[in-house]
């Protein structure tokens, strides 16, 4: 059943968006539990720690993507799997919200193609100015 | 100290009775990892990033069945999002003391949207503002209780705006979702279908929860080992609540969620007085 009446072009939009979601989640779900699997590995226990190396530190998000994919293949290290986990989860919204511009776009709906740019120019402002 | 096994199956039994109650998860989490002795700004820091985790994976299911409105969804994360980026870096900024007293007031809310069910009739507002005709707030979806297509448009799209800034600054504040107050938003002042608005709310909830993660990432404020069982647990929760659903609707199990709140908000003012 169609909803919102809005035709099959926003059917289509809903099924990517569905897919980035779930897809978004169980991924970085599945990092997550290698991360504290290899924690568990390396330290002998899953105590919650408070040492600086398990707080995430930088200056802006894609910067940080760069550095933990150049890591990527030189380590093992369960946090950078948890980070991982962590940077995954949050691009999905973003992916997400980036899907609806295309699709906006697609259908030259500028109200929302504004509406749309406005919330990912306000995240990625925030994402890398900090 | 927790270790992150018992914090997971922590997470996911809170998850769990979160997605039952409509009550949300992380909200109860956070003063639960504060009985146990973690800083308050980080366990909502974490928080928000479990938010993420759980509002995508409810929303995905949401989106599917066709029931959210991506349109009123995607103008109102606009609002949202400022007020979550505002909300999380006043938490930055000022003394934990005043965030166990703002979390004893969230948590006393969770008494007023005491709804068993979802109300089943919807009367479409008689006349639609000006900006929410401009924008096409409005659609349909296929109703399964009762075999029949629903149709309905949103009104008052500034003052929604305006109230969705409002729940954006707490959820960014407490690291929640304000899932409760965003429904109400909906409902009372958009004039939405409950169904659209529970399933809409799920979609922003990421959004609104990602807006306020970009302030926490470089905080120093989001540990790792504490983020990732409450992730992972309170989505495993909320999707296995997700399918219960349908099965359970035990007023009792709401009733057993209040008194747990009760007892945490005594907690929060108990840390807030004693922090004085």
């Amino acid at each position: 059943m169609t909803s919102n009446g809005l035709g099959s072009g926003e059917s289509k939009l809903e099924t990517v968006v569905s897919y980035i979601l779930i897809m978004g989640v169980v991924i970085s779900v599945l990092l997550e539990i290698i991360g504290i699997s290899l924690f568990y590995r390396t330290y002998g226990n899953v105590q919650i720690s408070q040492s600086k190396t398990v707080f995430i530190n930088g200056q802006n998000f894609f910067v940080f993507i760069l550095v933990q994919i150049q890591h990527l293949f030189g380590s093992q290290s369960s946090i950078l799997f948890m980070t991982l986990g962590l940077i995954i989860l949050i691009l999905t919204p973003y992916i997400r919200a980036i899907s609806s511009l295309v699709y906006f776009t697609w259908e030259k709906n500028r109200n929302y193609v504004l509406i749309t740019l406005f919330v990912l120019v306000v995240l990625t402002a925030s994402l890398a100015l900090h | 100290m927790l270790d992150m096994v018992t914090l997971l199956l922590m997470s996911i039994a809170v998850g769990l009775i979160g997605s039952l109650t409509g009550l949300g998860g992380a909200s109860i989490l956070t003063p639960i990892l504060v009985l146990f002795g973690f800083p308050v700004k980080e366990a909502v820091a974490c928080g928000m990033v479990a938010i993420i985790a759980t509002s995508s994976g409810s929303a995905s299911s949401f989106v599917k069945d066709r029931i959210t409105n991506i349109k009123i969804a995607m103008y109102l994360e606009m609002f949202t999002i400022i007020g979550a980026i505002v909300g999380a870096t006043i938490t930055v900024i000022i003394a934990p003391v005043f965030l166990y007293f703002l979390f004893a007031g969230f948590l006393l809310t969770s008494f007023i949207n005491f709804r068993s069910s979802f109300k089943e009739d919807y009367t479409p507002p008689e006349k639609q503002d000006t900006l929410s005709k401009r924008l096409g707030l409005e659609g349909s979806y296929f109703d399964k209780s009762s075999n029949q297509i629903v149709k309905y448009k949103a009104t008052n799209s500034l003052l929604g705006g305006l109230g969705m800034f409002v729940a954006g600054i707490a959820a960014g504040m407490l690291g929640i979702g304000a899932g409760a107050f965003k429904v109400i938003v909906h409902e009372k002042v958009l004039k939405i279908p409950s169904k659209v608005s529970s399933a809409s709310s799920s979609f922003i909830i990421g959004m609104t929860a990602l807006a306020g993660v970009s302030v926490y990432l470089f905080s120093g404020l989001l540990n790792l080992t504490l983020m990732a069982p409450m992730a992972v647990g309170t989505t495993i929760g909320a999707v296995v609540g997700g399918r219960l659903l349908c099965r359970i609707r035990d007023r009792n199990l709401r009733i057993l969620f209040l008194v747990i709140v009760t007892l945490l908000i005594i907690q929060m003012l108990y840390k807030g007085v004693i922090s004085l």
